[in-house]
């Protein structure tokens, strides 16, 4: 039997149908956002760094020492992919994450209550400083959360868990009347 | 236990986020070595009341091995180093 497969994002179930009108506090999810993983060959993670953080249309998001997700607003997957070869191919090894990967982009005045509520990090504009991210656990999912606006965070979840940690998001910002669409 | 841990990468975080992997301060014997020594390597642990120092696998974070030196007894944590900088330090 011969079946069409059928390229469906992770929160399709979630999210399908007619968007709702944004709250005060709002989760986003991009359709398709290119996502890929670098790390670093041993010894090159500054020259690595460097020749990452030298483009502007690419956001780094640290994961460990040598290793980040670069995440481009601009690229297609494939885009990404030749762009990332072209600039660091040689010193580290480069992987498409993108459909590996969902990105939630949470914002409003209530956000870090919202994620304090499964997150064990300190959240504070001073502390969780503007355009810093990492590694950390969200409930019982890792995720990698990046601070890319005054209250505005990023996450990105295996694309496996991307439902779970969804419905654990919805239920952390009931409280706070939070809404949830896909992006335009 | 300590619950909170300071990794060298990502800073203060809770215990959740971690694995313990075990004592730290074992030497692998010579593959030549007895069976009893590896018997004692591979099965036998101490259960020590005081500073001990174990492996934690940073799971949720940055996903590198720590060394943790604490106190199993008071629950504080006197260092915390990457396994590769201990490896690396060990050898000199
Ligand atoms: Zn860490």
């Amino acid at each position: 039997m011969v079946r069409d497969y059928n390229n469906r994002h992770a929160l399709d179930q979630k999210l399908r149908g007619a968007p709702k009108p944004a709250h005060a506090d709002h989760l986003e999810v991009g359709h398709w956002q290119a996502i890929a993983t670098v790390l670093a060959h041993v010894g090159l993670d500054a020259a690595v760094e460097r020749a990452l953080s030298s483009t502007p249309d690419l956001s780094l998001r640290y994961c460990g020492p040598g290793e980040w997700l670069v995440v481009s607003g601009v690229d297609t997957p494939v885009g990404l992919m030749r762009r990332l070869d072209m600039l660091c191919g040689t010193q580290a090894h480069v992987v498409d994450h993108s459909d590996g990967r969902v990105l939630m982009r949470l914002s409003g005045p209530s956000a870090r209550q919202i994620l304090a509520k499964g997150i064990g990090v300190d959240l504070h504009p001073a502390a969780f400083v503007l355009c810093g991210s990492t590694n950390v656990l969200c409930g019982h999912i890792a995720i990698n959360l990046a601070r890319t606006g005054e209250d505005v965070f990023e996450l990105i979840v295996s694309r496996s868990f991307a439902e779970s940690l969804f419905e654990d998001l919805m239920t952390m910002g009931r409280p706070f009347d939070l809404s949830a669409a896909f992006s335009e | 236990m300590a619950s909170l841990i300071t990794c060298p990468h990502c800073g203060v975080r809770p215990k959740e986020e971690f694995a313990i992997r075990g004592d730290a301060s074992l030497v692998r014997p010579a593959p030549s070595a007895s069976d009893e020594a590896w018997h004692d390597y591979v099965y036998v642990r101490a259960n020590p009341r005081g500073r001990t120092v174990e492996h934690w696998h940073h799971v949720a974070g940055c996903r590198r091995f720590l060394v943790v030196e604490r106190d199993t007894v008071t629950h504080e944590v006197y260092s915390v180093v990457d396994g590769a900088a201990a490896a690396r330090e060990a050898q000199r």
